[in-house]
């Protein structure tokens, strides 16, 4: 598994439980018992989870050693979406202009003919 | 499998329609002196001397894209997976984002028309599984719908 930014988040966001959580925080932020809350699966298994998205920067967490409340982090999403919007534009420029080098081609044929 | 939806994760899908047979445009997409004439998007330069196509599955395609005010180099190291003409072709970036594959399917249309339909994914395969996708579909949904709220 590589390390880059996208794939980290892409990686994060494959589990299923790890985006009931992330849909949990967008909402506010909480603390990892409230995020459990909902969950059949051990605080330890939430912990692991959260780490792993912070890990993504798909949420950061509070300092305060106790309850070090999660926060929800839009950044890394919106990065994922950047990415496909900048490609599109590529490849839509591209093909326009294509569509222009065939039209020259074919009028060039004409020419010769 | 795919359609043009923006909510798909990390996936793009671009369909387009050409006046030119499928020889045509799969020759124009992977003959340098053709690519020099569109790859580079609007406001970039693809110089001839910067093209590298070996057409055969392994063979390297390469291309340096030059930004016309900057002179800024956008260099694209690929390596054919597949080549089949006039049909499909295909082709992996390993230093962009993880490993991107981008897959070029030409439809011949019958009428001297070709329908391309581009798709571009860096989605390790991992998550290519049909469960994973259908989950990740229905997260980016609310995720979009939030994501709008922000802005």
């Amino acid at each position: 598994m590589t390390n880059d930014p996208l794939s980290l988040t892409f990686a994060a966001l494959a589990d299923p439980t790890r985006r009931a959580i992330l849909l949990r925080l967008a909402e506010g932020e909480a603390t990892v018992n409230e995020v459990a809350e909902p969950f059949e699966i051990s605080l330890q298994a939430v912990s692991k989870h959260l780490k792993v998205l912070e890990a993504a920067g798909l949420i950061s967490r509070g300092r305060e050693a106790q309850y070090r409340p999660c926060h929800f982090e839009s950044a890394p999403l919106e990065a994922a979406t950047d990415w496909i919007a900048r490609n599109r534009q590529i490849w839509t420029e591209r093909y326009d202009q294509l569509e222009q080098h065939l039209k020259r081609m074919a009028h060039e044929k004409e020419k010769k003919k | 499998m795919t359609s043009d939806a923006p909510t798909e994760l990390g996936e793009l899908t671009i369909t387009r329609i050409f006046e030119a047979r499928p020889e045509v445009v799969f020759e124009c997409m992977t003959t340098p002196s053709h690519l020099t004439h569109f790859w580079g998007p609007i406001g970039m330069s693809t110089p001839l001397d910067g093209i590298t196509v070996e057409p055969n599955p392994g063979g390297r395609f390469e291309t340096v894209m030059v930004n016309d005010e900057t002179g800024e180099e956008y260099p694209m190291r690929a390596v054919f997976v597949q080549f089949d003409p006039p049909r499909m072709f295909s082709f992996t970036e390993a230093g962009v984002e993880g490993g991107m594959m981008t897959t070029i399917v030409f439809n011949d249309l019958g009428d001297g028309r070709t329908e391309t339909v581009t798709h571009q994914t860096n989605v390790p395969p991992m998550l290519m599984s049909p469960e994973a996708q259908a989950g990740l579909e229905t997260s980016f949904v609310k995720m979009d719908a939030y994501l709008a709220t922000l802005q």
